[in-house]
């Protein structure tokens, strides 16, 4: 199952990164992201996946991927190996989004980062009237069965940005498909974006 | 298939050998299938296990069953014989042909025996070099092997990087544990304890130490199986019986099973070899020449690779695998890893495993396409 966009979001994160970096995709799916990444600005990728029909349809493409897990696995990568990580609509799966976020920024120079926003007025609407867990297009499994176990809304992301020492440099509108510098944290922004994608960098002491 | 071949090298040149000793008309005894192309970029060298041998995917001379990777090697298999020119020779003290324990010093005009000087991983690789050098390939496609073989793997990479285009480390480790190192020496001293082994001098004897290297193959069997494997395939059912029989013939289905491993397998092996090669696979670590650092072992490795492991594999675990992934990803070489759920133990490369199958496909067919 597809949660994403993908020829929208895809176009995004492509053009957050220039051509020849080095990227790893973490939770990299079937690789479709770091191909259209390689043909698009001939990047140098790297994978990381956890499902292993996945990794083997990687490989089948010759794309370099790593069968592995974001909250185990990262730990094996040295400081500032990659220019770009990406992880896209896996945090909220992750068992310590905090200590995959920090390692993120920890082996690349920035990571890209995108997730459903819990935040979002349909879903948080879906709890106030119905009080039911939220089911959407973007969060599509019901409560017992979601592999999820960490959601967060825009503005929770943000506080832990700013908790783990993250500076957040842009965010996406996947509505109007624009990248805005960011500007702080605001309500209208987790009220009406469905998902949250942003770019960010660690702060440097 | 292939006619077994043999071909004698560093007649001129002897081979400085990590003991300081040389060795001078190396025999190697190979195997080759399909065709090298004009362009000499699709030569896969297969390098094998401890008792493995040339016979990679033709039957073997003395137990008459088809080649050990028979289900991995062949016309569209993985390595694709229609479109590779597949390499795999008897590694140095082996006893298939090539220079070993068993093989006539041409010097003394005697069987080697235990004058052989011991050798290591990096002299069968170095031995290796010459071939390839004297099948006139610059540059191997893909370099692979499973235990040993994998080990085998390494040292190319390490040790000459620029000849390797890609390569395919399986179930295998950058040196040997203690635990591995144990294993072996129970087997060599199994060896040994039989007298007819006589400190190696029984090639011109009716005795020879087969019931020691049974023991020492019994010993090593139970090392590539899983726990999971042996108790589905044995349990603890009886041997053609219903009942004990209060003595210590093989009751037990495994206790036969094992007995059947060890005197089939002295049929086709020497135990002097088996001496040789378990020693070179104990001293064996990639990093030696480097004062123990991984990092400078492989700092001008510059394939593509792929690790393979196997869950239920307890000799070279998937943790020793990782280790070598580790490395490859923070030197920024092009990696890539899987591991396979199985409960075959450490002989899964052997068997007729889909998932590896797939895996080797995909990653030797989409690597030659974007060569």
């Amino acid at each position: 199952m597809s949660l994403i966009n993908e020829k929208k979001d895809f176009k995004i994160i492509t053009d957050l990164i220039p051509a020849k970096s080095s990227v790893i995709d973490v939770g990299c799916n079937d690789g479709s992201l770091l191909e259209f990444l390689k043909e698009e600005k001939n990047i140098d990728g790297r994978g990381m996946e956890i499902d292993q029909q996945k990794v083997q349809l990687c490989l089948s493409k010759g794309i370099s991927v790593i069968e592995g897990d974001a909250d185990l696995d990262l730990y094996d990568y040295p400081d500032n190996l990659f220019d770009y990580s990406i992880l896209t609509y896996t945090l909220q799966a992750t068992k310590s989004p905090k200590n995959v976020l920090s390692e993120l920024v920890r082996i690349s120079s920035k990571a890209i980062i995108s997730f459903p926003n819990f935040g979002h007025w349909k879903i948080a609407s879906s709890l106030l009237l119905k009080r039911k867990m939220p089911i959407s297009e973007k969060l599509s499994y019901s409560w017992h069965e979601t592999p999820n176990l960490h959601f967060c809304t825009i503005n929770d992301f943000i506080d832990l940005c700013d908790e783990v020492g993250i500076r957040i440099e842009k965010q996406a509108n996947l509505k109007t498909n624009k990248l805005n510098k960011f500007n702080g944290k605001n309500l209208l922004n987790s009220y009406f974006n469905e998902v949250g994608l942003f770019l960010v960098s660690k702060i440097k002491n | 298939m292939s006619e077994n071949k043999i071909v004698e090298l560093a007649k001129e040149q002897a081979l400085v050998l990590d003991c300081g000793k040389s060795l001078k008309s190396i025999k190697t005894a190979y195997t080759t299938y399909g065709k090298l192309n004009a362009a000499k970029d699709n030569a896969i060298l297969i390098c094998h296990a401890l008792t493995g041998d040339q016979y990679v995917a033709s039957n073997h001379p003395i137990t008459k069953k088809e080649g050990w990777w028979s289900y991995i090697v062949g016309p569209e298999k993985p390595i694709d014989t229609n479109k590779f020119f597949v390499v795999c020779p008897n590694v140095i003290g082996g006893c298939m042909g090539s220079t070993g324990p068993k093989e006539v010093n041409s010097e003394t005009g005697k069987e080697y025996g235990t004058d052989f000087p011991v050798i290591t991983i990096a002299d069968m690789v170095r031995a290796q070099k010459l071939l390839i050098d004297y099948l006139g390939i610059e540059k191997i496609f893909c370099v692979t092997g499973g235990s040993m073989g994998g080990m085998l793997v390494l040292e190319w990479l390490s040790k000459f990087p620029e000849m390797v285009h890609s390569a395919i480390p399986i179930a295998t480790a950058t040196n040997h544990s203690a635990q591995n190192i144990a294993l072996n020496e129970l087997a060599r001293q199994s060896i040994m304890a039989d007298p007819n082994w006589n400190s190696g001098n029984y090639y011109n004897s009716d005795n020879k130490p087969l019931k020691g290297l049974s023991v020492a193959r019994m010993a090593a069997h139970i090392s590539y199986l899983s726990k999971d494997a042996l108790h589905s395939k044995f349990g603890r059912n009886l041997q053609d019986k219903n009942s004990l029989d209060y003595s210590f013939d093989a009751d037990f289905q495994i206790e036969s099973y094992l007995r059947h491993q060890g005197f089939t397998f002295v049929d086709r092996f020497d135990a002097n070899s088996y001496l040789y090669i378990t020693r070179a696979m104990d001293y064996f670590d990639v990093s030696s020449s480097n004062n123990g650092s991984l990092i400078e072992s492989f700092k001008n490795t510059n394939s593509k690779v792929l690790c393979i492991s196997f869950t239920s594999d307890w000799l070279y675990p998937t943790s020793e695998n990782k280790k070598i992934v580790k490395v490859f990803n923070t030197l920024g070489i092009n990696v890539s890893f899987i591991e396979i759920e199985t409960d075959g133990g450490h002989d899964s490369f052997l068997l007729e495993e889909p998932k590896l199958f797939e895996a080797m496909q995909g990653f030797i067919k989409s690597t030659y396409e974007n060569l």
